[in-house]
Parts: C-alpha cells; sequence; structure tokens
C-alpha cells in the first residue's frame, strides 16, 4: 500500500444559516493512497460535492482533520490555502470555466501565474500540455471556437498545468454528449495509467466504471467503498 | 506585470464602458487644467500690466474707501478733491516728480458727419510723463493751455482713423459734445491696457474737461513718486499736504501700485481656487463612476474570480487585479484629460491672443496625483469585495 496522500478523519461539516442548522457532512472517515483513481457517487444532497470543495481546499470541516500529503490543512489562511490548491491540485469542473477573452494557451497558463513561472515557461508548458492532448494545433483559439469535449481536455491541461499531486473533477462529463464524454473518461485512464491520483465526483455511471474505487456517499455519511473489482452500476444510485 | 496585462485585456474587452468610465476623470482633469491655466494666466497678464505702469505710481481717489485698492470711490465724501488740492500736492509734496489731476467721462466727438461716443480725460501736461506715453504727431498740450482752459485736444490713433481716415488731423476743429475744439496732436499707437483700447481715448486740458462736463471736483489724482523708495515719504507727504485742507479729515484714498496687485492678486487667486475646487467635484464624481463600474465588473466576472481562485489565486492577487484595473482606468483617464485640457487651453490661446494661458506645472500634477488616488480610494471597497467572494458561491455563479 502506498503511502496516503489523502486523509480525512471524522470530517465533519455544518451550514448555518440563521437558525436553521443542516449538516451537510457526519463524520466522514476517508483515505485515498497515491496513484489511485476514485469516483465519489451519491445521490443530490448527499453531501458529495461539500467532500468535494473540503477536499479541493475551497471550503473548510467545521470538525475533523484533513491532511493533504501528510499536513494538516485545517489551520492554514487563505494565503496558504491558495498556494496549496495552486500546487497540488487541479480542479475540473462541470462547466469547463474557461475564460472566455483567454486563448486556450493563456488559458492552460492561468495557474502558472499564480505559481510565478514566467511568461516564457509558462507558454512552454501550455504548447507541451495541449500537444499532448491533441489540441496543439489550436492553442491560440478562443475556447467559444472550440467544441464542448475540446474545451474539456483545455480545462484538463489547465488543471495539469502546475503537476499537482491530485486532479479534483466535478461531474466532468455532465455537459458533455455520451461519446465525448466517453473519450474524457478513457483521457482521465490515461491520465491514472500514468500514475495520477484522480477524485471524481459523479452521475455518471461510466465514470464508475472506469474508476478502481467508488465511494458512495448518502445522507452526510459514507454508504459503501468499493474496489477494483464487483464496481459495476450496483453502486451508483440514480 | 501580468496584472497590468490582465487589467488592459480586461478594458480592452470593453472599450466603450471603459472610455465612458474614463470621462468623468477626463473631464475633471481637463477642467482644473483649463480653468487653473486660464486663471493663472490671468494673473499673469495682470501683473505685467500693472508691474508695465511703473511700481511708483500713486492715485489719491475721493472719499474714503476701506478696502484695498480698487472699487469705485464713495463721492459721499464732504470735500471733493479739486484743482486747489493738485496745485498744492505739486508745491508741498516734494517726493513726488509729477501729479496729474484728472476728469472723465463719455462725449460724442464730431468731425463733418462723422461722429463717435469716446472716452474723454481731463488732464494735465504731466499726464504723458506720469504713463510715459509719447505723442508721435504734433505735440501734447501745456501749463498755458490748461491755465488759460483752452480748448485743444490730443487724440488716439483708433479715433484718428475713425474720424480722418487718410486727411491729417492736425490744426482740424472737431466738436466734442457741444464744444469745438482744435486737434493738436496725436498719441503714438498703444494698444490695449486691462482689455480697454487705449488709442481710443482723446485728451484734453483738465480744467477745459471740468467745463465740459460741468463739474467742480476730480476723479482722481494720479501721481508719481520720484522713485521707488520714496513711496512712503510720498505717502505722508500726500496726506500732510491734503488734509488741512479737508478740514483735518483723511476722507481720500492713496491707492498705490502695489496695493492694487495684491487686491487683484487675491481675487484672482480666489478665483483659481474656486474653479480648482469645482474642477475636483468632478474628478469626485469621475472617482464614483469608476467605483460603480468596477463593481459591476466584479459581479459580472464572479465566475471568473471563483476560477481564479480555485486555480490558486489568493485574496491578495484578486484585490491587486482589481485595484490595477480602476486606477488603470482613472490613470489612463487623467492622462487623456491633461491633454485634452492643455489642448483645449492652447487652442483658447490662439484663437484668442487676449486671453492669456499659463499652464502650470503644479496643476498638471496635482491633478494627475489627484486622479490615481481617485482610482486607488474608488477601487478599494470592489477590490475587497471581488477579494472575499467565497469561490464556491463564485463558481456557481450564472
Amino acid at each position: 500500500m502506498t503511502a496516503a496522500l489523502i486523509r480525512l478523519s471524522g470530517v465533519g461539516k455544518i451550514y448555518q444559516t440563521g437558525k436553521v442548522r443542516f449538516e451537510a457532512l457526519k463524520g466522514i472517515d476517508l483515505t485515498i493512497a497515491q496513484g489511485e483513481f476514485v469516483a465519489i457517487v451519491g445521490p443530490s444532497g448527499s453531501g458529495k460535492s461539500t467532500l468535494l470543495n473540503i477536499l479541493g481546499l475551497l471550503d473548510t470541516p467545521t470538525s475533523g482533520t484533513y491532511h493533504l500529503a501528510g499536513d494538516e490543512v485545517s489551520g492554514l489562511n487563505d494565503t496558504e490555502l491558495a498556494a496549496l490548491r495552486n500546487h497540488r491540485l487541479g480542479f475540473v469542473f462541470q462547466s469547463f470555466n474557461l475564460l472566455p477573452r483567454y486563448s486556450i494557451a493563456d488559458n492552460v497558463a492561468l495557474p502558472m501565474i499564480y505559481a510565478g513561472k514566467s511568461g516564457k515557461e509558462r507558454r512552454a508548458r501550455a504548447a507541451e500540455l495541449l500537444a499532448q492532448l491533441g489540441l496543439g494545433s489550436k492553442i491560440d483559439n478562443l475556447p467559444t471556437e472550440l467544441s464542448g469535449g475540446q474545451q474539456q481536455r483545455v480545462a484538463l491541461a489547465r488543471a495539469l498545468a502546475n503537476n499537482p499531486d491530485v486532479i479534483i473533477a466535478d461531474e466532468p462529463t455532465g455537459n458533455l454528449d455520451s461519446h465525448t464524454g466517453s473519450e474524457i473518461i478513457e483521457l482521465f485512464g490515461q491520465l491514472h495509467d500514468q500514475g495520477r491520483t484522480m477524485v471524481v465526483v459523479t452521475h455518471d455511471p461510466r465514470v464508475a466504471e472506469h474508476a478502481k474505487r467508488v465511494v458512495t456517499i448518502q445522507d452526510g455519511m459514507l454508504l459503501s467503498d468499493v474496489r477494483d473489482a464487483d464496481v459495476a452500476g450496483a453502486a451508483v444510485l440514480p | 506585470m501580468e496584472y497590468l496585462r490582465i487589467a488592459f485585456g480586461a478594458l480592452a474587452s470593453n472599450k466603450i464602458r471603459a472610455f465612458l468610465t474614463m470621462l468623468g476623470v477626463i473631464i475633471g482633469v481637463a477642467s482644473v487644467i483649463m480653468l487653473v491655466a486660464i486663471g493663472e494666466g490671468a494673473k499673469q497678464y495682470i501683473r505685467d500690466q500693472l508691474m508695465g505702469m511703473g511700481s511708483n505710481m500713486l492715485i489719491i481717489t475721493p472719499g474714503k474707501t476701506e478696502t484695498r485698492g480698487g472699487g469705485p470711490p464713495m463721492m459721499s465724501g464732504v470735500h471733493k478733491l479739486t484743482m486747489g488740492d493738485a496745485l498744492a500736492l505739486e508745491k508741498r509734496a516734494t517726493a513726488l516728480a509729477y501729479v496729474c489731476p484728472v476728469v472723465a467721462g463719455t462725449a460724442p466727438i464730431k468731425y463733418g458727419i462723422r461722429e463717435r461716443n469716446v472716452q474723454v480725460a481731463g488732464v494735465a501736461e504731466t499726464m504723458a510723463d506720469v504713463y510715459t506715453w509719447k505723442v508721435d504727431v504734433g505735440s501734447f498740450f501745456s501749463k498755458t493751455d490748461i491755465e488759460a482752459r483752452r480748448r485743444v485736444v490730443v487724440i488716439g490713433r483708433t479715433i484718428q482713423k475713425e474720424l480722418f481716415g487718410q486727411e491729417n488731423p492736425l490744426g482740424k476743429m472737431v466738436k466734442i459734445g457741444q464744444t469745438k475744439f482744435r486737434v493738436i496732436g496725436m498719441m503714438a499707437r498703444k494698444g490695449s491696457m486691462l482689455g480697454q483700447d487705449v488709442d481710443d481715448h482723446i485728451f484734453i486740458p483738465v480744467t477745459t474737461g471740468m467745463d465740459l462736463f460741468d463739474q467742480d471736483g476730480l476723479i482722481e489724482i494720479i501721481t508719481k513718486v520720484v522713485n521707488e523708495n520714496m513711496v512712503e515719504q510720498a505717502k505722508e507727504q500726500i496726506k500732510a499736504a491734503l488734509m488741512p485742507r479737508h478740514g483735518n479729515e483723511e476722507d481720500f484714498t492713496i491707492i498705490t501700485q502695489a496695493g492694487m496687485l495684491d487686491t487683484v492678486q487675491a481675487i484672482l487667486g480666489t478665483f483659481t481656487y474656486v474653479l480648482g475646487g469645482i474642477a475636483s467635484i468632478s474628478l469626485l464624481v469621475g472617482g464614483i463612476g469608476i467605483m460603480n463600474i468596477m463593481l459591476v465588473s466584479v459581479s459580472e466576472r464572479t465566475r471568473e474570480i471563483g476560477l481564479r481562485k480555485a486555480i490558486g489565486a489568493a485574496q491578495r492577487d484578486i484585490r491587486i487585479q482589481f485595484l490595477i484595473e480602476s486606477v488603470t482606468l482613472s490613470m489612463l483617464g487623467g492622462i487623456i484629460g491633461i491633454l485634452f485640457g492643455s489642448g483645449v487651453a492652447v487652442t483658447t490661446h490662439m484663437a484668442l491672443p487676449a486671453m492669456p494661458v499659463s499652464i502650470s506645472l503644479w496643476s498638471v500634477v496635482t491633478a494627475f496625483s489627484f486622479a490615481v488616488a481617485v482610482g486607488v480610494f474608488f477601487g478599494i471597497y470592489p477590490a475587497m469585495k471581488a477579494a472575499r467572494l467565497n469561490p464556491i458561491e463564485a463558481l456557481r455563479h450564472e
């Protein structure tokens, strides 16, 4: 067993709006090792988005601890969290979230700005990544000139820009037709084969099929955690 | 550097909006530059004009005015200034080089069928010395002309051209009011002073002038002190000479060149500050415009902010990005405003040479720094707002 990259112990999240108190997560224990491909599934309102936001350091748990690559992150301030998001994590969103006025090369280079890379380094790395993902001829195009599948590949290149420890994806196939969705899933599989750690929140049973481990969340609690073998649709809830 | 590129990119993507937002600052800065240039120009012009008259001139007006310098003399004083006063000054005030009693009014002047209303100055033979004006054709009238109340006139060049055209006016008879006068000389061309055409004046002996206007008092006595160091002494001597003749009351005012200058400078200085103040208000309004558009920009780009945060931008990065954007707006506005304001000021001067302008460095520097400060001040709130956005909500924003 490889070292634990992500370790959540007793993570809970309570939202309090006025007098309404909502417990989104109730003591989650989850360990993800280097190189795993984990799908997090569960019905809407199950708390899987909250879990993803906490994993992605966009939100902080109200209880429990989160160790990322061995470091406890719950006490960190905004600047430190931003730096961790920048270096260790790469985000892929359902709606791509590319900046429409920037060329796709500039979009891919964006995380490197905050990492303090020089313009030359950024251009070289962006071109390299886009070439790997089959978009080498489009680096000067605007995102709107690309198809949905191509846009998601640009987003994936952007997530890889700073060579992160973990790729965190939120419904990456949600806005794509089944064919291009499959292509993106293939790509995730390839990245996993290259040793990347992937955490994907999804409704898409095909993603779950590709994943080597499926974690099911319901009512803020871990319902099941199934590895490799019998990961078929069984665990995927509507 | 990177932030500057982002800021320019964001502004360039919405050029009309950026320009309209800058317009407030442009107008504010341009008006500061323009108004200060005109105010300063007027100040310099008046200073030059007054200084050109020589700083050792003293003007005595009847009545005691409390305000310094200008202002219409109050004729309520019991005693008028008379020819006798002027003679007393000539005799007793040794610090005065020249004394020139003055009456003035407007009257129609007629030669043949041509008639024209002119400024008539009844003066003494010393006037040409006081003002260092010259007669270039014929001669000025003499002391004898004054004592004998002769009806002779020296005319300005504008009058000569209007009434006589190519004809030689020397020795010709003209009618001023109902009285006939003989032209004995013409003043050299002097141009205008304080916006008045000096060449549009005619000069007659002061005694004749009092008859013409049916006056027994003078409107002022103009004197010239021997030299600048004797001004105080001259003032004392004037008081000593006149007060016994006025029932020991100081019912006259001595205006000094310096006093006039101070008054005019003070008025114009206030004027300049008031204009500057009004212009600053429009700069402030421009700043509010910037804040408004920055807030719109923040809410339009909520998703972008959320994304930037997700991929590693700290609050500080977002804050700087938006602050630079607002400062870029106000700075560009400031530069355009300075160019535009200077352009208008210079064009005004070229179109109206009589309108002096002086673009001062301090007004350019002040207006520009003010514009930048406006960008920072009104940019802080939107930038903070952007920096504090919750990335999760920002990413979900439509």
